[in-house]
């Protein structure tokens, strides 16, 4: 698009000229060029410059009869946008016409002068007064004179002012107004005579008919009448459409070039108008139906070049137009664009299609040229003969070409002869490098296909442009396209495409000269799954093929066999170059799990066993396919294992000498084998005994098999279970065969086999029983016995794990990670040894290493037979459940010998136990009841806390009971105050009760009660009473190994302590004895220093009579006691319930009733006799 | 005439690929078989944007490749039909009338229960097949 003129490319802009004042022609040029639509101006300073307009001398011919010389003047177009104006403005300032006659005159002269210049061409004419102030009037009467002169229109004499930038806008406003209106008159009237003409048909010739057409719609363009100029360029491509067989104005070859040039003119104006009005799907189809029209007209055979260059060019411009087009293309708008016999489809709206057709009709070209030029080379033609005239060049008409004769200082123009033409445009054709452009074609196209995700699009346009940089002999370039071209068809198994681009790859190796490429690629061809026999070969000629020959199975064996001929050293001599290996630089491919070459050689290992014992044997298969279609024979194979000691070799009985010469390390073991010929598509299959030493895994690795003198072909070893199917062959319907006899082991088998420990032969024990107590220091004797294997570094590992959470066994994070709160719980305190102990202590390269659930120690070097034993105590904070595990790693032998180590693991499940459960209550003392005004208060709920009289004693009942299955023997319990300080004035504690009999063994559920009197002192809502210990050991035996006793703490809960304002004790007998009275008194005391009210009742009883008021109310004084007494007769025997007494404060409204127990008496049937040594056996009958 | 059909399978590998001319242009074919392919992904993956007709087996004209018209045809397996023809005329339902027979050759071949699925179709019952049907339409458009 570039190549085109200027004018062509762009709309048309009307065109004014400015004759005179120059001074304000840049303002007005400026002005004029901003406006919208814009124009432009010819300015011409003074008018002696005028003669430009002039006319030439009319074409005799133009008018006459003769045909015209051609279709379209290459000038008109760029004359009409910058030579002739639509509007001449003729400048004069008002000093010219105000001036003396003279300057009048000269005025006049000048108008006459461009009148006449004007007048033959239709230009309008304007006459601008520029008037440099206000003041410069020019008369009425002049005006009108001027005017006169000039024949013009009182508005097309402008007053320009340029006084004050307000005026002179509004004077460049009104003249770019005039202009706009006058040039938009000058273009319609040009293009009504010219309409005219057409319409008159008062021409001879189509081509005036198409250049009539052409200039109408030119002159619509002018006006920015899209419709009218679209519909007569097409007019005017339709009349040249119909010359192409009639016209015989100009020789042959010539006509034709003459009519594509113009057509391609129309064709370009006509695709920028319908693309810049939108219609997209308008301009494909114009597109198509050029591109159809025109494709067939080649021309002469010698000439097809010119043709295919012009024709690529369309495709190429249209692409450019495409793509810089800004219209969109239409998808959502219609699903089904164009007609509905001719549908477009999706890449009919990129340019990227049409890149890629430019770039293949450019290819066109290009072979039509190379066949013209081998036809003039062999045929001593008639165009050899005359020769190519020296100086062509294009004539005034669009697509036609003359020859310039100099004569002296004349020079003539000549017409060509269709010979001389043909030559000149093979020369012109000769200078251009085709395959440059070719190539930027598709890479073009490539580009956007790839930027569309049209993969398979940009990988044929890839493929194009491979093959034009292998043409022009540009081999690394073509190898890297073709790379990539390869990789999409490979993938998706396009066999005969992927078979003539590794044709073109394998050809550019061979002429980059790299023996390993072309070995690579000839191996993979002969690979293909192709099958197609020969019979295409006859005319394999006429097939479009690559270097590669046709894809048959006989150019496949042809490919191997070729390939393994230089691999045995021969020279592989072409045309251009030849191909040797070296001795010292043999070829090694290497082969792994995604290499193409899978297909030469897939080396499948599989162990028969998951497993193996150090000292025991298995057998292992190798399994070779190849897929290439002569057999192979190898001269050895090497298997290579992750323990290098395993290698082995495996070399061909049939030929021992060659293996011998072969054999490098005599250490290797080698094996032999029958024959190593690997048929098409058979699995060779070898099987041989493995062993191995070391444990742990043991994996194949690699299958290297040497092929012939100078070939190494290195297979990564895979597993038939988990082999991927061969890459081509997948999609082939053949018989699959298993790589190993037994079709169990292909579905299972592994090239890895892990190879065991060996069996240890020491005994760890772990001795402890039954559950653990928390606090105690429980002991877990370990013992390490040797029984068949000596102990050398011996190594202790111990991991206390959570048994429920479990996992944490062996796991480094466990070792390392601070530990969570909840596995302090329980803690390794300490490995103690027996004996060694000082000893390995001594020893600094032993290890001791303990942590809080983990530990490390190192077991000293034990003989056979030998016995050490340690013990692990661990202390549980909390009742948990815990894992112990423990392992012991040696060696069996001393250290340099094997290096292999051996592992015992033993873990043993452990509870951990609250030994005692510790209760505890207090009591008020017997019938004397404070009151506690927080518990009157509080509702029927519980108290949180426990709430005691100040300065009252009140009685604590600490309780113990074993809840183990072992006996317990507890030592002592004491309560500790918590704080030394705060204890004597805020809390009196005595232990007043019991103490641990029968040496304070507890039997499992035994309980243990001890009584402690408390004595609050400090009126606090949070007292502290203290910390109940409990001495406790496991041992039964009375005398104590020190330190073995063990202390629970349990903290009592903070009391709430307050000061009572009445206390009331009851007073009477500890018994009574039936009908004989006795006396109660409820003896009340005011603690308060206020007046209290106390109404009292006592409620009736049958089991007694009672003196006194039953109800009653009394005052008491500040810090006064008050007694009510009463006198009761029992009147039944045996343990009886007083009359219930209330005692209610008025002030608190609080009732106080002493319990039950309180007011509970027994009553003697009769006085009794009390004898203590028999009072135990008196008294069991009636308490049981 | 129709010159070329093809059967490609899901994972774009060509399943059966015959050509009916007598020119050495099966390579070229079997490239624009290959780029057809593009065209078929395009419509498959984008369906409101490019055809209004969303369980339509025929996917129509696929694109014109300088004298060949290709058309496709997807089946619910995902297996893709393939025609390339050099009439430059061509009705649509002709196509739809071809593609179901051939659709119909197809669903037998590989109901054989020798046929693996996803393999390459050897059947030579079918190529005769996709010959006559191939044979048949030529003539019917000519005549």
């Amino acid at each position: 698009m570039e190549d085109y003129p200027e004018e062509l490319r762009t709309p048309p802009v009307s065109l004014v000229s400015l004759v005179g004042c120059p001074d304000l022609h840049p303002t007005i040029s400026a002005a004029l060029h901003s406006e919208q639509p814009p124009i432009n101006t010819l300015a011409l300073p003074d008018f002696s410059k005028i003669s430009i307009f002039a006319r030439k001398q009319r074409d005799p011919l133009d008018a006459g009869g003769h045909p015209p010389e051609g279709i379209l003047k290459k000038e008109w177009l760029l004359k009409h946008r910058t030579r002739i104006p639509a509007v001449v403005a003729a400048l004069f300032s008002c000093d010219q016409v105000n001036g003396d006659p003279a300057q009048w005159l000269q005025v006049c002269t000048d108008l006459e002068n461009l009148k006449s210049m004007v007048r033959g061409r239709n230009i309008k004419l304007v006459i601008v007064i520029v008037q440099s102030t206000v003041t410069d009037g020019v008369s009425e009467d002049l005006i009108v004179a001027l005017r006169k002169r000039a024949e013009i229109d009182s508005k097309h004499l402008v007053m320009f002012e340029q006084d004050n930038p307000l005026e002179m806008k509004q004077s460049l406003n009104r003249l770019s107004g005039i202009f706009a209106e006058l040039c938009n008159t000058y273009y319609r009237e040009e293009g009504r005579r010219v309409k005219g003409r057409i319409e008159k048909k008062t021409f001879g010739f189509p081509e005036l008919n198409i250049r009539y057409c052409f200039k109408v719609a030119v002159y619509a363009e002018f006006r920015r009448d899209w419709a009218e100029a679209l519909r007569y360029y097409e007019d005017a491509y339709g009349v040249l459409r119909e010359m192409v067989g009639t016209s015989t104005r100009l020789p042959h070859i010539q006509r034709l070039v003459e009519i594509k040039a113009v057509a391609e003119q129309l064709h370009f104006k006509i695709s920028t108008l319908l693309l810049h009005g939108g219609k997209v799907v308008e301009a494909l189809s114009w597109f198509h139906k050029h591109a159809a029209s025109y494709e067939r007209v080649v021309g002469v055979p010698e000439m097809a070049f010119v043709h295919w260059e012009w024709f690529s060019r369309q495709f190429l411009v249209f692409a450019e137009l495409l793509d810089t087009s800004p219209a969109s293309i239409p998808g959502n708008v219609s699903p089904q664009f164009g007609t509905l016999e001719n549908p477009l489809t999706e890449w009919e709206f990129q340019p990227a299609y049409y890149y890629q057709l430019s770039a293949k009709y450019l290819r066109n070209k290009k072979l039509s040229l190379a066949r013209s030029l081998s036809l003039i080379e062999c045929s001593d033609s008639a165009y050899k003969v005359e020769g190519c005239p020296d100086s062509v060049t294009p004539s005034n008409f669009v697509g036609q070409y003359a020859r310039l004769v100099e004569e002296g200082d004349t020079v003539t123009v000549l017409p060509l002869s269709d010979a001389e033409y043909t030559s000149y445009a093979i020369r012109e054709a000769q200078r251009f490098q085709d395959s440059y452009e070719i190539i930027a074609l598709f890479r073009r196209s490539w580009e956007s296909f790839n930027s569309l995700k049209a993969t398979r699009m940009a990988s044929y346009c890839a493929n194009r442009m491979a093959r034009e940089y292998f043409e022009a002999a540009d081999f690394i370039n073509a190898k890297e396209f073709f790379d990539g071209v390869a990789g999409l068809f490979r993938q998706e198994g396009w066999a005969t495409l992927l078979w003539e681009t590794l044709g073109y790859l394998r050809e550019c190796s061979r002429k980059l000269g790299s023996p390993k490429g072309f070995v690579e690629y000839s191996l993979e061809m002969a690979a293909l799954p192709i099958f197609s026999n020969s019979e295409g070969e006859t005319d394999g000629d006429k097939r479009e093929c690559g270097p590669a020959g046709p894809a048959t199975l006989s150019r496949r064996e042809n490919i191997q066999e070729e390939v393994f001929n230089l691999l045995k050293g021969q020279t592989l001599v072409a045309a251009d170059c030849s191909l040797k290996i070296l001795e010292d630089q043999p070829v090694l491919v290497e082969v792994d799990l995604v290499s193409p070459l899978r297909m030469v050689l897939l080396a499948s290992v599989a162990f028969h066993d998951q497993s193996l014992k150090p000292t025991s044997s298995t057998s292992i298969t190798l399994s070779l396919l190849s897929q290439l279609p002569c057999p192979i024979t190898i001269d050895q194979l090497e298997i290579q294992f992750n323990q290098p000691t395993c290698n082995f070799e495996v070399v061909n009985a049939q030929e021992p000498s060659m293996a011998e010469s072969i054999r490098g390390d005599p250490a290797v073991r080698v094996e032999m084998a029958p024959s190593l010929t690997v048929l098409p598509d058979k699995w060779l299959r070898l099987t041989y005994e493995m062993k191995s030493e070391q444990s742990g895994k043991l994996e194949c690795l690699f299958v290297k098999a040497k092929i012939a003198s100078f070939f190494m072909i290195c297979c990564r070893a895979e597993s038939p279970a988990s082999m991927e199917d061969l890459p081509l062959w997948k999609f082939e319907d053949r018989v699959e065969s298993f790589p190993t006899k037994d079709p169990a082991l292909a579905y299972s088998g592994q090239r890895f086999i892990q190879v065991e420990e060996p069996e240890p032969q020491v005994d760890l024990s772990l001795n402890a029983s039954g559950s653990a107590l928390v606090g105690e220091n429980f002991i877990v004797p370990v013992t390490v016995t040797s029984k068949g294997h000596a102990i050398h570094s011996g190594e202790l590992k111990i991991n206390l794990v959570d048994a429920r959470g479990g996992g944490l066994l062996m796991s480094p994070r466990g070792e390392l990670e601070p530990f969570s709160s909840d596995s302090h719980h329980v803690e390794l305190l300490g490995i103690s040894g027996t004996l060694e102990e000082d000893e390995s202590q001594l020893n600094l390269d032993n290890i001791r290493k303990i942590q809080q659930s983990f530990g490390v120690v190192s077991v000293p070097d034990l003989g056979l037979g030998d016995t050490w034993s340690c013990n692990l105590e661990i202390k549980w904070h909390r009742p948990k459940s815990v894992m112990l595990y423990v392992s012991l790693g040696y060696f069996p032998n001393s250290a340099e010998a094997a290096p292999q180590r051996v592992n015992v693991h033993k873990s043993l499940q452990i509870e951990g136990k609250t030994p005692f459960v510790i209760s505890h209550r207090f009591m008020s003392q017997f019938r004397r009841e404070p009151l506690l005004l927080t518990k009157v208060k509080s509702s029927s709920d519980s108290d949180k806390k426990t709430s005691l009289a100040l300065n009252e004693m009140s009685i604590l009942i600490v309780s113990a009971r074993n809840c183990t299955e072992v006996p317990l023997r507890l030592i002592s319990m004491s309560i500790e105050s918590n704080s030394e300080e705060n204890n004597s004035h805020s809390c009196l504690v005595e232990h007043s009760h019991g103490s641990p009999s029968d040496n304070g063994l507890l039997v499992p559920g035994e309980e243990f009660k001890q009584v402690f009197s408390v004595t609050p002192q400090t009126d606090t809502s949070n007292l502290s009473v203290g910390t109940v210990c409990v001495n406790w050991t496991r041992d039964a035996r009375a005398n104590l190994a020190p330190g073995s006793a063990v202390l629970t703490r349990l903290k009592l809960p903070d009391v709430n302590v307050e000061k009572p304002p009445l206390v009331v004790s009851l007073e009477y007998p500890p018994h009574a004895v039936l009908g004989v009275p006795f006396s109660l008194h409820a003896r009340v005391q005011n603690l308060t220093s206020m007046l209290q009210e106390i109404k009292y009742s006592l409620g009736d009883s049958q089991s007694f009579v009672f003196s006194g008021p039953h109800n009653g109310s009394v005052f008491i004084l500040p810090r006064v006691e008050h007694i009510i007494s009463y006198m009761l007769v029992p009147l039944s025997s045996g343990s009886q319930q007083l009359p219930r007494i209330t005692i209610t404060s008025v002030r608190y409204s609080a009732a106080l009733q002493p319990s039950i127990v309180a007011e509970t008496l027994f009553v003697y049937p009769s006085e009794p006799t009390f004898s203590i040594g028999l009072r135990r056996k008196e008294l069991d009958p009636i308490s049981s | 005439m129709i010159v070329c059909v093809a059967v490609v399978g899901q994972q774009n590998n060509p399943l059966y690929l015959q050509s009916f001319t007598e020119a050495g242009d099966e390579l070229k074919l079997h490239h624009i078989v290959h780029c057809s392919l593009d065209v078929i992904d395009e419509r498959v993956n984008n369906p409101k944007k490019s055809w209004p007709t969303l369980n339509e087996t025929f996917l129509g004209l696929l694109y014109p490749s300088e004298n060949y018209k290709v058309y496709g045809y997807l089946t619910n397996t995902k297996v893709k039909f393939i025609l390339v023809t050099i009439d430059m005329e061509v009705k649509d339902a002709d196509m739809r009338n071809f593609f179901r027979r051939f659709h119909a050759a197809f669903v037998d071949a590989v109901s054989n229960p020798f046929h693996v699925p996803g393999k390459k179709i050897t059947s030579r019952s079918f190529a005769s097949r996709v010959s006559a049907i191939v044979k048949s339409f030529g003539s019917g458009t000519t005549a």
